[in-house]
């Protein structure tokens, strides 16, 4: 996330987020997330604590300004950045040559890209859905809306990872 | 002396991940609206402007429906006030200066979310109009919500959409009463628990605000029943269908107990 374009890139993202917790109303089952995607725009080299601190910022400034429960987005979105350059190392790139500062599709190729970004993702929602839900929900429609959710927002993830392909 | 390094690196990793986590759960569980809202008064000020401006673009794209909303309240209230008037005509010997127990103050949803477990509101009258937190929100249709916090111009309510929100109610036939909470599934629907397994309840039975609170007047038709069923073998959960449309509300009013203060007054001194 050196480049301008990078930085737009994700500046534009968390203010689709923003846009999507604020003005898409999809009904209670579903729950779209883009922060995995832009914990996935951190540069590799980046240590685990500044990925941990850019990832709390992220989830903070989502609850803040899109009036969620505060702290819900960044307990999530810790959450996923702490264990991801495990999961990279695990699913992706398990001869730890590192060709991008971020994964690309055409660098790992769909399943792997598809694999790292939904453990990531599952991880986000698992956290977000249980903190969110838990004690006043059923467990049924906790496991519904989380696994309704994962799939969208992992879709949706996927589609918007595609126009960054061609940088080098 | 890397091995060192390494490990210390790795020990303050997983330090911070406990700290940041304890915070964002900290910050969950004590999340205050209040403080929220306050702190972050420069940014409020300048997203309610910008929603302000959204919601009326969406309110003359609604007319149509908004305007048959308020036809029908509008003949309502007529029909209200002919009673009135016929009741004035036998008292007219009688001379007396009553305050109300509610006045309102009409209040525009500029900010509207129904699809969280922890629903809001913004409205556009804040301190200026004489809005203050605790303070009720309703609408011919219906109880929306209970005034959070409030800024110069504008109000955050907590939505009856919001499964840690409960208003006292009743059944119009019976006058069985007990909390009514949103579950958190679907807009359109809340749950009226706590009554007693004697009390018939029938679908279609009226449920209204039993009043029973300072927030909140009496008789407000909140819903009609769906259907009941044992909750516990000791009472009913009674399945409420709501009169009032969350994603579609426009015009609220809220509302000043002005005898709230009083029986709170009462009700420390009893404590």
């Amino acid at each position: 996330m050196k480049r301008p374009a990078d930085i737009i890139y994700c500046f534009l993202l968390f203010l689709l987020q923003l846009v999507i917790s604020d003005y898409v109303h999809l009904g209670p089952w579903i729950t779209l997330c883009l922060l995995p995607l832009l914990i996935l725009q951190i540069p590799r080299s980046r240590s685990p604590h500044v990925v941990m601190l850019i990832a709390f910022g992220l989830g903070l400034g989502l609850d803040i300004l899109s009036d969620g429960v505060p702290g819900l987005n960044a307990f999530a979105a810790v959450l996923a950045a702490a264990p991801r350059k495990f999961f990279y190392r695990l699913l992706v790139n398990a001869d730890r040559q590192d060709k991008t500062e971020v994964p690309l599709l055409r660098e790992t190729g769909l399943l792997k890209y598809l694999k790292y970004l939904g453990v990531l993702t599952a991880i986000y929602l698992a956290a977000y859905t249980l903190v969110d839900c838990i004690s006043v929900r059923p467990l049924g429609y906790i496991a519904a809306k989380f696994l309704i959710s994962w799939v969208a927002s992992t879709a949706l993830c996927l589609l918007l990872a595609l126009p960054i392909q061609n940088r080098s | 002396m890397k091995n060192r390094y390494g490990l210390l690196s790795s020990l303050t990793a997983i330090a911070l991940f406990i700290v940041l986590e304890t915070v964002a759960i900290l910050m969950v569980v004590n999340g205050s609206v209040v403080q929220r809202y306050k702190v972050l008064g420069a940014v409020r000020s300048i997203e309610s402007w910008f929603w302000a401006r959204t919601s009326k673009l969406t309110y003359h794209l609604n007319y149509k429906t908004e305007n048959e909303r308020l036809a029908a309240e509008n003949l309502q209230l007529r029909q209200q006030l002919a009673g009135y008037a016929a009741a004035q005509a036998q008292l007219d010997s009688v001379v007396r200066i009553i305050e109300p127990e509610y006045t309102y103050i009409g209040a525009t949803v500029i900010r509207n979310s129904v699809d969280r477990q922890h629903n809001y509101l913004i409205l556009d009258r804040g301190e200026k109009e004489g809005v203050e937190p605790g303070m009720g929100v309703v609408t011919a249709r219906g109880v929306v919500g209970i005034v959070s916090a409030v800024s110069r111009h504008y109000a955050y309510v907590i939505s009856l959409l919001n499964t840690e929100q409960s208003v006292s109610a009743k059944l119009a036939g019976s006058g069985a009463f007990g909390p009514m909470t949103w579950p958190g599934k679907d807009p359109g629907r809340a749950v009226l628990a706590e009554i007693p397994v004697h009390i018939e309840a029938a679908p279609g039975d009226t449920v209204l605000s039993s009043g029973f609170s300072t927030i909140y007047p009496p008789d407000i038709p909140l819903g009609r029943v769906i259907e009941s069923k044992i909750s516990q073998g000791s009472s009913q959960e009674l399945s409420v269908a709501l009169f009032e449309d969350f994603r579609s509300l426009h015009n609220v009013y809220i509302v000043r107990n002005n005898r709230g203060e009083e029986i709170q007054e009462l009700y420390e001194k009893a404590r």
